[in-house]
């Protein structure tokens, strides 16, 4: 099957070759990365500092990502995954080693932000951004104190909720609830959490992980489960959208630029990673995207206001004790279908 | 694209040439079965090695031979939420056709300057991105949107009525977006009507009722029968209007097989569930082509 995909891909490009003249040796960078993650303008200007043109075509999910690269479609330079999705592509050998030397402003991270758990010593990547799952509420409307997932999913909220349409995520709310930890997968376990979760999703209005401000601000829902960066823009746009890290536990995730196995521009996509870690740029992707910037010589440019955002920078919060996702593998497929299951009931 | 192609001809057939095309015109097809070898039938035979196979813990396929994604298939919540898909596509397609033939009719038996003008005024949506369009009328439903804000300053409601994220949104959405579809190939069906078969009838005395029921409308059933096709196959397995107007809690088989390729890490059993909603849409084009069938007996 393999065999004949390639030849597939061989007769594709013949037929490509003859309309854009493609075969001769690329030179450009090509960033395969989340849609609404890299800011045109840091783009625009690595290109017109380096002068290395970039490419760029954006996926919505890790399990897209891997999906894509491991079908061998596109010659991709430079990916951006979380931080379980690091840990599964290493385990397989499917990231290049970082040579440090091209890559100084490595310095520039945050402490805590070297040497994560997932990557030990940023052998296979650097962190992009981090942000959290937390819970955003509209204080006009909700008036009853919210500390946690338990205060979200209340009857009197029913039908006024809108959760991240992501799997992994509400099941780890349930098991954070439960006092299981929120990697702790086992069937065993998924069956302790069903009740309570079908409890909650029976009191869910949106599923939503791409722009789940749009039903807050659009006032179909008082509260959510969402983005940290989504609950920045949202207190950003109106300061009643109020952010609440959720009693029960806090996920953080972290984003990262690593190179796969296939690359062969290994030098210019050094070159961009070492770019982006620069202050000024790192500045400019918190400017466009407020989540956790891991860069503290970036951080220090940020203004006031930003800093002060709760949700970006939640006031008094050690991300240090914030749970980080492992890869879980095959389990994925039975923690959709558990979700899946509970929506049509 | 198959099945857009077949209901073309559906919509447009007319006497067939009795003499026997020689090799030039068979030439002249060769791009078009190229372009169905290479994205029609490979794709689907792709899909079909593809849903009996295996993944593995990073969801990449092994190639193997069993019917466990077929047997998970069949249980009840899938087909479930099948049942639903279904169900919406059939509504969107009735209410299509109920809003499009008039439209149609009216725009085939205009003068020509009008025709084209009307049949321009129905495409031009289409120059706008369907997400786009789908956006806006997220904006008029909201519960802060453009519509309830209408009403209450009209007083016709005091409190704002919650439009959006229900199955009513997602079948509006729906009709907009497919309207076309229908009112395109009934309009082709109504502009070739014999005028004079329509004189005819009532001049021998038949009501307008009659005229439409044993005239009008069997003559316009071609282009009925594309129509429906063309909009009930791809609204069941529509998955971005419904997860935006519709909210993702009631999941329709669009959505729950983009999930197996985007979230799930399961290809097989994506796939597995994609060969079963081109069955149904083979039954579709089977029934649709007995309809005309039966029509020319």
């Amino acid at each position: 099957m393999k065999k004949h995909q390639n030849t597939l891909i061989a007769a594709a490009c013949a037929g490509a070759m003859l309309l854009a003249g493609c075969g001769k040796k690329d030179d450009t960078l090509k960033l395969f990365c989340w849609s609404e993650y890299v800011p045109q303008a840091v783009i625009d200007k690595f290109t017109e500092e380096t002068g290395i043109k970039v490419s760029v075509e954006n996926y919505a999910s890790n399990e897209e990502m891997l999906a894509k690269l491991l079908a061998g479609g596109g010659a991709y330079d430079l990916i951006q995954p979380s931080e379980y999705t690091i840990q599964a592509m290493t385990k397989e050998g499917l990231l290049q080693e970082l040579d440090q030397e091209k890559i100084p402003n490595l310095k520039n991270l945050a402490p805590e932000f070297r040497n994560m758990p997932f990557d030990p010593g940023n052998k296979y990547s650097i962190p992009w951004m981090a942000g959290f799952v937390g819970i955003v509420y509209n204080a006009e409307t909700v008036t009853t104190p919210v500390v946690g997932f338990s205060d979200v999913f209340k009857p009197e909220h029913a039908g006024r909720i809108v959760v991240l349409d992501d799997s992994r995520e509400i099941v780890s709310w349930a098991l954070a609830t439960a006092g299981i930890p929120v990697n702790d997968v086992s069937d065993q376990n998924l069956a302790t959490i069903t009740p309570m979760l079908k409890d909650w999703l029976s009191k869910v209005k949106v599923y939503d992980s791409d722009s789940p401000k749009t039903a807050m601000s659009n006032g179909d829902t008082d509260l959510g489960v969402v983005w940290s960066g989504e609950g920045a823009l949202l207190f950003a746009e109106n300061p009643k959208f109020q952010w609440v890290m959720p009693a029960e536990g806090v996920h953080m995730f972290v984003d990262n630029l690593a190179i796969p196995k296939t690359s062969q521009n290994k030098d210019k996509a050094e070159a961009f990673m070492n770019f982006i870690l620069r202050p000024d740029i790192s500045k400019m992707i918190s400017d466009d995207f407020p989540y956790y910037n891991p860069n503290a010589e970036g951080r220090k440019l940020l203004s006031a206001e930003q800093l002060n955002n709760p949700a970006s920078y939640p006031p008094g919060f050690d991300v240090t004790k914030a749970e980080l996702f492992t890869d879980i593998g095959e389990q994925a497929s039975k923690v959709d279908e558990l979700i899946t299951t509970i929506k049509v009931q | 694209m198959a099945i857009t192609a077949a209901t073309a001809a559906l919509a447009t057939s007319g006497p067939s040439p009795q003499r026997r095309a020689g090799p030039g015109p068979w030439f002249a097809l060769t791009p078009m079965l190229g372009w169905l070898l290479l994205f029609v039938i490979v794709p689907t035979l792709m899909l079909i090695v593809v849903s009996f196979s295996e993944r593995d813990a990073l969801g990449r396929v092994v190639y193997s031979f069993n019917f466990e994604n077929y047997i998970r298939a069949f249980d009840w919540k899938w087909l479930k939420i099948l049942g639903i898909s279904v169900w919406y596509a059939f509504l969107t397609t009735v209410i299509c056709l109920i809003l499009g033939y008039p439209v149609a009719y009216f725009i085939g038996r205009s003068s020509e300057r009008v025709r084209g003008l009307l049949i321009m005024l129905v495409m031009i949506p289409f120059w706008t991105s369907f997400l786009i369009r789908t956006y806006a009328w997220i904006s008029i439903l909201a519960q802060e949107g453009l519509l309830n804000a209408l009403l209450m300053t009209l007083n016709i409601t005091s409190a704002p009525i919650g439009f959006m994220y229900t199955p009513f949104a997602v079948v509006l959405g729906l009709v907009y977006n497919f309207l076309p579809f229908m009112i395109l190939p009934i309009y082709t069906s109504v502009e070739k009507l014999d005028g004079s078969l329509i004189e005819a009838a009532y001049d021998l005395g038949a009501r307008p009722a009659r005229v439409f029921g044993q005239i009008v409308l069997p003559l316009t059933k071609p282009g009925i029968a594309a129509g429906i096709l063309l909009v009930f196959v791809p609204a069941i397995a529509m998955f971005a209007i419904t997860t935006l107007m519709g909210g993702g809690a009631n999941p329709t088989i669009g959505e729950v097989i983009q999930n197996q390729f985007t979230k799930a890490r399961n290809q097989p059993f994506g796939a597995a569930l994609g060969v079963l909603l081109l069955a149904i849409f083979l039954f579709s084009l089977w029934l649709s082509t007995k309809f005309r069938r039966g029509e020319e007996d």
